[in-house]
């Protein structure tokens, strides 16, 4: 007996283009939360968000942009439209760095709050300054850590989105985390009864 | 995560041991991976409105009608418009060649211009020769001569008095933008020749 393996998104595609209207939904839902999660972690805004997943989704259902499974996965291709939507709304409307979101509280996951004494980032007020963390990040560090950390896009796929060599994407992921630290320092700084922080260097 | 996290599992460690400030940073540098993990974890539920599904739905039901589930095309649907096009342009060309008369040329004289004469004015004979003008006919400067047995038209329009100025008559300031009545000799070319005006 075969077993009944779900179809790779080649499948998928090929069926939807022939007017399949399943295909398109597998499709759909198989890749829109990790497109309007990347759309939201980068423009911090719910209304963009949406917006860039309709708009990513109406380009594959046009075929506007072309995609071949020869140059990467359809996973790169979605991707790749999300951030250029997203670049462009950041560009129009906003400065590189957001500093203001209009998610609701309502619209954020519940976090859980964990004992851990080393992870002072697992506590809910922990999570959500690092969200504002990345949030705050230039954009070019901030699609990095949103592609490679939190959506755990591989390194290979992160530089076919990005249109970058993979040491690329590597050193902005080291740069982008150093810039985590030193944003979520300065808030540890300012916690009451913290310790100050000095810069550290050390030659290893 | 970052690299003192990869040098620790290299086997430097001991280094991390008896360094304060690294095993700080090391240890910042876990909790950004955990931190970063869990918010990762904590937003794996997040996604899209169900109303964005049902909008895509119906935006690809509408796409496929048009390109996939349309009527098939029709090759002899172009070659029939264009042969029918073709057919209305040539029963048009017939009807203009066969049933327009030559009419004759027509003349567009406004209000204010009229033919004056289809024969030109006996005074006119002095025209022949530029030099010789006489009576109230005058040449008008840079005017090609008029050939013997040219012919001519002579029309009768309306003009400002200034017009007058440039051919040598004195005109007063205050009459300049007076209409006065000329007659002016058109040559086969069309162009003016000769004029004379009437007080």
């Amino acid at each position: 007996m075969t077993p009944n393996l779900p179809e790779t998104d080649d499948e998928l595609l090929i069926r939807m283009r022939s007017g399949d209207e399943q295909a398109f939904v597998a499709l759909y839902r198989g890749r829109q939360a990790a497109i309007y999660r990347f759309a939201l972690h980068m423009s911090g805004s719910a209304t963009v968000a949406e917006d860039v997943a309709q708009e990513v989704f109406l380009a594959l259902i046009r075929e506007e942009c072309g995609f071949d499974p020869q140059r990467g996965t359809l996973s790169g291709y979605l991707f790749g439209i999300a951030r250029k939507l997203v670049l462009r709304h950041l560009e129009r409307g906003r400065p590189d760095v957001a500093l203001e979101t209009d998610l609701e509280s309502s619209a954020l996951p519940e976090l859980v709050v964990n004992d851990d004494p080393l992870a002072d980032l697992i506590d809910r007020e922990g999570i959500e300054a690092l969200r504002r963390s990345v949030l705050a990040l230039p954009r070019r560090y901030r699609e990095v850590v949103v592609l490679c950390d939190l959506e755990e896009v591989d390194y290979g796929e992160a530089a076919f989105v990005l249109g970058c060599p993979i040491g690329t994407v590597r050193s902005r992921l080291h740069r982008a985390r150093a810039l985590l630290l030193e944003k979520l320092s300065q808030r540890w700084q300012h916690r009451p009864g913290a310790m100050a922080l000095k810069p550290i260097r050390c030659l290893i | 995560m970052p690299e003192l996290a990869h040098q620790a599992e290299d086997g430097r460690l001991d280094h991390v041991r008896e360094c304060p400030a690294c095993a700080a940073l090391l240890n910042r540098q876990r909790n950004l991976a955990l931190g970063l993990r869990r918010l990762a974890a904590d937003w794996r539920s997040v996604e899209a409105p169900a109303r964005l599904e049902s909008k895509l739905t119906a935006a690809f039901l509408g796409q496929a009608g048009l390109t996939v589930l349309g009527p098939p095309a029709r090759w002899w649907v172009p070659l029939a418009t264009w042969a029918a096009a073709a057919a209305a342009m040539l029963a048009l060309a017939m009807f203009l060649v066969r049933d327009r008369q030559v009419a004759p040329a027509h003349r567009t004289i406004s209000n204010r211009v009229q033919l004056a004469a289809v024969e030109p004015p006996a005074d006119l004979d002095m025209l022949g020769d530029s030099a010789n003008v006489e009576g109230d006919f005058i040449p008008l400067p840079n005017a090609a001569r008029i050939e013997p047995n040219e012919d001519l038209n002579l029309v009768r329009v309306e003009v400002p008095r200034s017009a007058m100025i440039a051919l040598g008559y004195a005109v007063s300031e205050d009459r300049a933008s007076e209409p006065v009545e000329a007659e002016v000799v058109l040559g086969a070319d069309g162009l003016a020749r000769a004029v004379r005006f009437f007080e």
